[in-house]
Parts: structure tokens; C-alpha cells; sequence
């Protein structure tokens, strides 16, 4: 029967705590992975104000390749490619997790970069004066400062990489995008699960953009 | 206290010092005047290391400062460093700047440094300002505590890069001050400054840089009164006041 469309917001009520399921896969690999994420790119981001080449070089090698190509690739990758070189099987939430992580970290390094290398050269200078080594200069002085300055570019990646979870789609991670499929496939009603899905990303993202906006702020304070 | 000879260094292909040479005595008194790019603030940084020497070489309290079995930390706590910019440290209390050095470099307990630091800040008449952060402090106040920042790790030589140079001229007046009861306590220092008032009053002797190397040296009387060299002539005509 084309052409004969009927909103049933029943449906919407009926998907909701099927869909809250998804969410908490979505929140979980989002979080593990940007924390791992934040890992990679702080070791990264710091090789990549080293003056060590060898440093240098291998976090640009992995910076260039994660941010060259696209996540989907990554995704496959890593759940489809490599188990066979390894001769491994990885979990599906695993693989969710670590393309989410090693895909972040690259971004998240050149935001650890830049913040860093924002701070004057006085501070670093300042610090050697004082007797402070390299490393504990970094520590107490330059890192504390520079993460500062990282929190509003990390809280966008933080929505990025939310974003990014549906992807996992692919490998069959049950999170939001893929129950809301799972839905689907039951009930045939695209337009209100969809709808559904995307008013909980928005509800998600909006939210972290609130918390963040207080955090920036309470930081200006101090 | 500090020797330095035939000391040179280049960025590149540019050579900055050509070829210093230079002892200052325990207790002595050095202001430094030169042109701009002649080399001052270079000389400065390659005592305590922050830049690396080229060639020659600098003792510091007996520590031949490039030699690999120096602890090149250590050096830099004898010998304090007070910055053009203060270089305070943004995201600490002025007494956070002032018990950095002592707690992380020396080890002190935390206790023991904040009552040096609580001391120091009072020696700079900020004993007030001490739970204070840098953005609320005067220049004269940051540079006060970053005077107070060098002495707490308790240096045997202060080198002062152009300290009141940034700073508004009513706020000139409050860091002499400190520089001034500093030397009168008997502290080596080398100091790159203008102020000649200054100078006069406590230096025992002022070098005069050009071109990387030094041009000349006297007493400051001597050298203000009667300079020798053409440059020197010509320089100190230019960043002579009228008033003087
Ligand atoms: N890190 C550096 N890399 C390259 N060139 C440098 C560097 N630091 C200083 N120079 C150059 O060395 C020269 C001397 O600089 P220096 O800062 O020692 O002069 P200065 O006498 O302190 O001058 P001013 O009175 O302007 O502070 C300048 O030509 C400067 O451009
Ligand atoms: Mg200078």
C-alpha cells in the first residue's frame, strides 16, 4: 500500500527500553575507547614534540595513516582483516572499543601537540631555571597548563567519537544504531525508530556539550 | 664565583658571542648594557645553560658547567634566573611558585618550604599576596615573585635578563629595590639592565656588549663619566635621559 503513512507513537514508547540497552553500549565504548584513546594520543602527541626522530616519526606515521583514512576501513580492519594475520578472533566489543580508541588517539594527539606547544617557552625555561629536570617540568608545569587547553577540543572529540560508535554497526556491536536496526527488522517502522534514535544521540551529545560548557567555565574561575 | 672563557656561540650560522671572556668575583656586582642583539640575554642563558655553548668554557662555583659529569640541575639551582617576562608559573598560588623549586628539586618537606617561601615573599614585601595567582599580581609583583622564586632554591648567583624592562616605570622602582638589598646582602649578580641609575648605585662594574663580544669594562663611574670606546660613546648618548 504505497503512499499510506501512519505516525503510531506507540511504537516510540515500545522501543525506548530496547533502545536504553543500546545506549549503554554506546556510552561504554565511547568511554573506554576515548580513554584508552587519550593514552595513545597523550604518548603520541608528546613523541610528537620530542626532538627524538624516531619518536617523531612513529607517532606522524600512525597520526597520517588514522586520520587518512576513513573509520569504516579502520572498523573492518581491524574486526575483519586482522584476526586473519593473527590468527585470532577478537570480540566484536573489543574490536568496537579499539577502532574507537587507536582512531581517537590520533586526533587526540594533535590536540595534546598544539596545547602543548602553546604554552610559552618562558614555562619550560622557567622550570630548567629552577633546577626542575625535563620530565618533571613537563609534569608539574607545561602538562597541567596544556590540559587546560585541551578540555574544549577534547569534549569535541568526546562528541565525535559518540557520533562514531554507530559505525560499529558494521561488526554488529549492539549498540543504539544497531538495536534500532534490530528493531526494524521486527516491525518494519523505520521513520519512528529512526526518529527515536537520532532524538537519543542528540539527547546524548547535547548533554555533554552542557556538562563541558560548565567545566570550561569553571575552570576560567579556576 | 663565575669564569668564562673564550666563550662562543652560534645559532646556526649566526654567531652571537664571539669569543667572551669574563670572571665576576663572590659578592660582585656585574650590569651588563649593550645594544639590542648584542648578545646580552645569550651570555645570560649560557651560564645557567639554557643555551649550549659553542665553544669555551664556563665555570660556575667550580662546576665546569659542560663537562658531562656536571648535574647540569644542580647548576642551574646556583644560579637563579630572573626573566624579562617573569615566567611565572600561571596555575599556581605566588607561594606555589616560590615552594616549587624546594619541595621538587630539593626534596624539602612541603611544611619546611612554605615556611621559607612565606620568608622569602616577606623579603619581597608580598607576604600578603601569597594565596594569590599570578593574573591578579601587578608586574612588579610577578617580578618580585619570581625573585623570590630563584632565591628559595638559595643560588650563590643571580642573573637578572632586563627584570624592570617590561614593566610599567611607577613599578621600576619596587624591583631595584629588591635588586638592590639583594646585593647589599653580599649576593653575586649579574645583571642586564638599563637602568643606569641603578647600575650606579650598586654595580661594582659595568661590561659594555657589542657584536657578541665586550667592548669594555670599568667601574661604573668610570665608564658612564669617561667612556673609551667610540660605541660606547655612541650608546650610552642614545639610552641616556635627559634628566640624567
Ligand atoms: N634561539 C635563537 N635562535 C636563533 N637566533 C637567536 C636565538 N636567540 C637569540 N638569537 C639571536 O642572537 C642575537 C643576540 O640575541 P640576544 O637575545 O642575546 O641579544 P640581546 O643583547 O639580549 O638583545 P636585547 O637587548 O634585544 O634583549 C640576536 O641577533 C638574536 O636574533
Ligand atoms: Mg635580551
Amino acid at each position: 500500500m504505497a503512499g499510506h503513512f501512519n505516525f503510531k507513537a506507540s511504537v516510540i514508547w515500545e522501543s525506548i527500553p530496547i533502545l536504553l540497552v543500546g545506549i549503554k553500549y554506546t556510552i561504554f565504548i565511547t568511554i573506554f575507547g576515548l580513554v584508552i584513546g587519550f593514552c595513545l594520543g597523550a604518548v603520541a602527541g608528546l613523541a610528537r614534540t620530542s626532538r627524538n626522530p624516531i619518536f617523531y616519526r612513529m607517532a606522524g606515521f600512525y597520526i597520517e595513516s588514522i586520520r587518512g583514512t576513513p573509520l569504516m576501513v579502520q572498523v573492518m580492519f581491524l574486526y575483519f582483516g586482522l584476526p586473519l594475520a593473527l590468527n585470532a578472533r577478537i570480540p566484536p566489543l573489543a574490536a568496537g572499543i579499539g577502532a574507537i580508541a587507536i582512531n581517537s588517539g590520533a586526533y587526540i594527539a594533535e590536540i595534546v601537540r598544539g596545547s602543548i606547544q602553546s604554552i610559552d617557552r618562558g614555562q619550560m625555561e622557567a622550570g630548567r631555571s629552577i633546577g626542575l629536570t625535563h620530565v618533571k617540568t613537563m609534569l608539574y608545569i607545561i602538562w597541567p597548563q596544556a590540559f587546560r587547553r585541551m578540555i574544549p577540543p577534547l569534549g569535541n572529540q568526546f562528541i565525535i567519537s559518540l557520533k562514531d560508535t554507530s559505525l560499529l554497526v558494521v561488526i554488529g556491536v549492539g549498540e543504539l544504531t544497531r538495536t534500532g536496526q534490530e528493531i526494524i527488522a521486527a516491525n518494519f517502522r523505520a521513520f519512528e525508530v529512526w526518529l527515536t534514535v537520532a532524538v537519543m544521540y542528540l539527547v546524548l551529545t547535547m548533554t555533554i556539550a552542557k556538562v563541558l560548557r560548565m567545566l570550561e567555565r569553571r575552570l576560567e574561575i579556576r | 664565583m663565575i669564569k668564562i672563557r673564550g666563550l662562543h656561540k652560534s645559532f646556526g650560522a649566526l654567531e652571537v658571542l664571539k669569543g667572551i671572556d669574563l670572571h665576576v668575583q663572590p659578592g660582585e656586582v656585574v650590569v651588563i648594557i649593550g645594544p639590542s642583539g648584542s648578545g646580552k640575554s645569550t651570555l645570560l642563558r649560557c651560564i645557567n645553560r639554557l643555551e649550549k655553548l659553542t665553544s669555551g668554557q664556563i665555570i660556575v662555583d667550580d662546576y665546569d658547567i659542560n663537562d658531562r659529569k656536571t648535574d647540569i640541575n644542580l647548576i642551574r639551582t646556583e644560579a637563579g634566573m630572573v626573566f624579562q617576562q617573569f615566567n611565572l608559573f600561571p596555575h599556581m598560588t605566588a607561594l606555589k611558585n616560590v615552594t616549587l623549586g624546594p619541595v621538587k628539586v630539593r626534596g624539602i618537606p612541603r611544611r619546611e618550604a612554605e615556611a621559607l617561601g612565606m620568608e622569602l615573599l616577606e623579603k619581597v614585601g608580598l607576604k600578603d599576596k601569597a594565596h594569590v595567582f599570578p593574573d591578579q599580581l601587578s608586574g612588579g609583583q610577578k617580578q618580585r615573585v619570581a625573585i623570590a622564586r630563584s632565591l628559595a632554591l638559595k643560588p650563590k648567583v643571580m642573573l637578572f635578563d632586563e627584570p624592570t624592562s617590561a614593566l610599567d616605570p611607577e613599578l621600576v622602582g619596587e624591583v631595584l629595590e629588591v635588586m638592590k638589598t639583594l646585593a647589599k646582602e653580599g649576593m653575586t649578580m649579574v645583571v642586564v639592565s638599563h637602568e643606569m641609575g641603578f647600575a650606579r648605585e650598586v654595580a661594582d662594574r659595568v661590561i659594555f656588549m657589542d657584536e657578541g663580544v665586550i667592548v669594555e669594562e670599568n667601574t661604573p663611574r668610570e665608564l658612564f663619566a669617561n667612556p673609551r670606546n667610540e660605541r660606547t660613546i655612541s650608546f650610552l648618548s642614545k639610552v641616556r635621559s635627559p634628566i640624567e
